[in-house]
């Protein structure tokens, strides 16, 4: 690990058990890094693996087998630190429906430690960034879906972790809060978080991510930044170099070997 | 923050989420408030009025000729005369006469000549009559000598053709008993006559007995209707909602959660049971419905009313912790409801044996889970006397059982395979190959064992224990054999299973020698301590009669055992065996998780229940503090087996042979006297032992790791 790889993932393998007695490798021998302040993109076709990968990075899930470690913390061993540097936005985050957004916010941060007085600060600080004003004293299941996703990323950022993991975070948005949402992601990244995210949207991890990884059946079948997938594929537009090296994959899958 | 801060801030947070739930507060208030009133007016409205439809209704009935009709009608004529003369000679405002019976309306009277009695059974069954009335004479006869028989006809299936049967009846009854007066006026008889007995029932239960059958049923249901969706909101709720995920990578311990959400369940229960019986009681007093539950017309005091909801708490906490562990496994609303339902039926078994009259709270009834304190409520409703000994019984096993509950509902709640139900199978936590190995057992895993080894072990006892006069060495031979079945075989049997190790869960490692020197000083002076508890408590509370004959027939039967035998069954196995249960299985997978003096205090606490007696609880638990003490700071099992062997060995020997005790001088003052202070000088002594002993164990002895890092640290 390089001083700068805040996130590490090394040969991390997924299985679940089946209904027939076999096993699903839903992650089969993943490694890759993130350096520190980067934004690392998971893109890859539905059932590739992106929110296994996700949830056993935030510790939600043990692997089956290999390491990963999050500011050097062991996600299997020790869920308690990682979980204390780490924010986790889910692909359907639910909130609650019948606390308002304040309610939830400063609940939230006090389950992470916060005293009541310092988590009403926090809250209100994360209100004021994300524009949440208008709508911070209305309960969750009141507000529109844009609205919803603001909240749910204002309570992955609550403890102000160093490293973000999210999930799809653009699903299901209008472009006006899609475009608020990333810009939000961009400038946390300019003030030194790591984020990690999966998303189905290409041009999204085009002009947003620093270095992408290509995810097919629980591997990774392609990684770097934009220009060094578009040498490895010879195509110009992310959505052609993604057809291409998912292709390809599927070919050396059935040919003899 | 600390553990009772972040359970207030969930408490809080969840209480607050119930209850704004529109479903919650139409379960909670609505239902009670206006359905109770609604459905008691409503039944009893409904009940009078098709009574009184009846009465309007034109009675059919059946005869087989004309002049049976005509001695019908006769019949009733003669009831209305009779009925009417008795009426003119009442003041009309008496209370006889608003209770004279009312005649036959001869206009709501319909006679049908049928025929035959095949044809009459033929009608009543096709019920186009309501009854058939037959002679056996077409005339009827009065004289002395003679009877006349009168067969009714009716179909008791036949709600209408009952009431008939009932109406003719009584009124035939009416015209026997009349004539009777007469014939004995006539012959100058005394109305007693043809009374040699005259038997009457006087019922002596209590003003509220009706009250105290039927209300416990009604709340027991209530309290777990009441604890019902919030169990299933806070937890299958929590994940259908997707919110499970969020709060799951919040670094905060999950027992935290769930003893929070626990807390709001439980007080939604109470809340709920005490709206119910608000509403019933004010329904019952407002109602005008006094009458039908306090029998005597009395009304049942306030105070009995707090006293149900006060022996309804517990309950509560037990049901709320057997919902959440439930509750825990699901992964949708409908999966909870599904599992949720045959929980209820289940609870409802033995509140339902608890609730036949001949049920007892005694022997097995009183660790019976649920059982013991529908019992409990309904003896102390009806005013019967209850041991001190069985409350305290009821109320420990019962949190035993409902500490287990929240502790499995802990290592469920928040698992992977019910977190993301795509990811794996319920199942697939109980199967072998997919679990991983682990150090030591979890919570959950040694509560639930303890908590279904505890009416399985005081049943035995039970079953085992000899009666009066009978020779108990057969119970302690019994006991010897099956107490390393129960206490070792098994427990090691799970965590095999479970892949914990079991040498380092079972402390199985040989002991620093300081401490086995500390656990024989304590082993030896143990007993001085205890002896004096002993004599305080008897000070204090006296000792109950059923353990002092218990205590003097062991002793007939130890005398009468073989030495040695009774060393190995009184001293030898328990210390082995229950070392291994309540130091090694139950402080290993408690103390693990929350710590030294918390895993002490349960492991010490449960071995203390597991002793039956209240008089003895003090005591056990406190060797159980000792032992457990001992057993974490060496971190073996031996020290406290050392400390058990010799406790029971030396109480064995000062019961076996008294007469050392005495030459020794260790006994009170004077011989006579059962419970006198110790000696004081042997008094100093056992306890500067005692105080030695623990002294030497105050050092944790180090883990192998720690020692391998001195060892480099010195090099």
């Amino acid at each position: 690990m390089r001083a700068m790889d805040i996130v590490v993932a090394d040969k991390l393998v997924k299985t679940f058990p089946t209904t027939d007695g076999g096993e699903k490798r839903a992650v089969d021998g993943l490694s890759f890094v993130v350096g520190e302040g980067r934004i690392y993109g998971l893109l890859g076709p539905n059932g590739a693996g992106k929110t296994t990968t996700l949830r056993l990075l935030s510790g939600l899930m043990t692997p089956t087998s290999g390491t990963a470690t999050l500011a050097g913390y062991d996600v299997a061993t020790q869920p308690e630190q990682v979980k204390r540097v780490l924010g986790f936005l889910t692909a359907n985050t639910g909130l609650y429906q019948r606390l308002s957004a304040r309610e939830l916010l400063v609940y939230f941060a006090q389950l992470h430690g916060m005293d009541r007085s310092h988590a009403e600060q926090r809250a209100m600080f994360l209100i004021q960034r994300l524009g949440i004003e208008s709508f911070a004293g209305l309960r969750c299941g009141a507000l529109s879906t844009g609205q919803k996703q603001r909240v749910s990323i204002a309570r992955a950022l609550v403890a102000d972790p160093p490293i973000l993991i999210m999930d799809e975070p653009t699903l299901g948005l209008d472009v006006l809060s899609n475009r608020v949402i990333l810009e939000f992601i961009v400038r946390e990244r300019d003030a030194g978080k790591t984020i990690i995210l999966s998303t189905h949207y290409l041009d999204e991890a085009e002009t947003m991510c620093d270095k992408i990884g290509l995810l097919h059946d629980g591997r990774l079948v392609a990684e770097g930044d934009l220009q060094t997938l578009r040498e490895m594929s010879g195509e110009e537009r992310l959505s052609n170099i993604f057809l291409k090296l998912i292709r390809a994959d599927e070919s050396v899958g059935v040919l003899p070997v | 923050m600390r553990f009772d801060q972040r359970i207030r801030m969930i408490y809080g947070k969840e209480l607050v989420d119930i209850l704004r739930d529109h479903r919650t507060l139409i379960a909670m208030i609505v239902v009670p408030i206006v359905l109770y009133p609604l459905l008691m007016l409503g039944s009893v409205q409904a009940v009078s009025y098709q009574a009184a439809a009846m009465e309007e209704e034109v009675l059919i009935v059946g005869v087989v000729n004309e002049a049976q009709r005509g001695s019908l009608l006769n019949l009733i004529e003669a009831d209305r005369t009779a009925l009417e003369q008795r009426r003119t000679t009442l003041d009309s405002e008496s209370e006889e006469a608003k209770g004279l019976p009312k005649p036959i309306d001869p206009d709501k009277l319909h006679v049908e000549v049928v025929g035959s009695v095949e044809d009459i059974d033929r009608r009543v069954r096709e019920r186009s009559i309501h009854i058939g009335v037959v002679f056996d004479r077409d005339m009827l006869v009065n004289a002395p000598d003679m009877q006349n028989h009168v067969d009714l006809r009716h179909d008791k299936e036949d709600v209408r053709s009952d009431a008939a049967e009932r109406r003719l009846g009584e009124m035939i009854d009416r015209v026997r008993d009349q004539t009777n007066t007469e014939r004995k006026a006539q012959a100058r008889l005394p109305a007693t006559f043809d009374e040699p007995f005259v038997v009457t029932a006087t019922d002596l239960s209590s003003p509220p007995s009706i009250l105290g059958q039927v209300l416990p049923l009604i709340l027991v249901l209530m309290t777990i209707t009441g604890a019902i969706y919030p169990a299933i909101d806070l937890t299958a709720g929590e994940r259908e909602r997707g919110t499970l995920e969020s709060l799951m990578v919040c670094p905060i311990p999950v027992i935290d959660l769930i003893v929070g959400k626990f807390l709001v369940v439980t007080t939604v229960a109470i809340m709920g049971a005490a709206l119910n019986l608000g509403s019933v009681t004010a329904t019952v007093y407002f109602g005008g419905f006094s009458k039908m539950l306090a029998s005597g017309g009395g009304r049942v005091p306030v105070g009995t009313m707090v006293f149900i909801l006060l022996s309804l708490i517990p309950f509560a906490v037990l049901m709320s912790a057997i919902m959440i562990a439930v509750c825990s496994f699901a992964r949708t609303f409908k999966e909870a409801q599904n599992y949720v339902t045959p929980v209820i039926l289940a609870v409802l078994i033995p509140g339902g044996i608890a609730a036949l009259p001949a049920t007892r709270l005694e022997g097995v009834m009183l660790v019976m889970p649920v059982g013991n304190m529908v019992l409990l409520a309904r003896d102390l409703l009806l005013g019967a006397n209850v041991p001190a000994a069985a409350v305290v019984m009821v109320l420990l096993s019962t949190t035993l059982y409902a500490g287990a509950a929240v502790a499995i509902a802990a290592s469920v709640f928040g698992r992977e395979s019910v977190v993301f139900c795509d990811a794996a199978s319920l199942g697939s936590m109980f199967q072998r190959r997919l679990i991983r190995p682990s150090e030591r057992p979890s919570v959950s895993m040694v509560l639930l064992f303890v908590a279904l080894l505890f009416p399985v072990w005081f049943f035995i006892q039970g079953a085992l224990s000899p009666g009066a006069g009978e020779d108990a060495s057969a119970l302690l031979y019994a006991a010897g054999w099956l107490m390393p079945l129960l206490f070792v075989v098994a427990p090691v049997g799970v965590l095999a299973y479970w892949k914990v190790r079991v040498g380092r869960s079972l402390a199985l490692r040989a002991p620093a020698w300081r401490y086995v020197v500390a656990a024989i000083l304590i082993g030896l002076s143990a007993w001085a301590p205890a002896y004096e508890i002993d004599v305080l408590q008897q000070r204090l509370m006296g000792v109950p009669e059923a353990l002092v004959q218990s205590s003097e027939a062991m002793a007939a039967t130890l005398k009468a055992m073989p030495l040695v035998h009774v060393l190995v069954v009184i001293a030898v196995v328990p210390a082995v065996c229950e070392e291994l249960l309540f130091r090694g299985f139950l402080l290993g997978g408690v103390g693990g998780e929350v710590g030294r003096w918390g895993g002490i205090i349960v492991s010490a606490a449960v071995f203390g229940v597991f002793h039956f007696y209240l008089f003895r609880f003090v005591v056990t638990t406190g060797l159980g503090i000792v032992m457990a003490y001992l057993c974490w700071q060496s971190r073996s099992i031996v020290p406290g087996m050392i400390v058990h062997v010799l406790h029971n060995g030396l109480g064995v020997l000062s019961v076996v042979r008294q007469d050392w005790v005495l030459r020794f001088g260790l006994s009170g003052e004077s011989e006579s006297s059962d419970w006198a202070h110790l000696p004081p000088a042997t008094l100093v002594c056992g306890v500067g032992l005692f105080v030695i002993g623990l002294a030497l164990a105050r050092h944790r002895s180090a883990t192998g790791v720690e020692y391998a890092m001195r060892a480099i640290a010195e090099t």
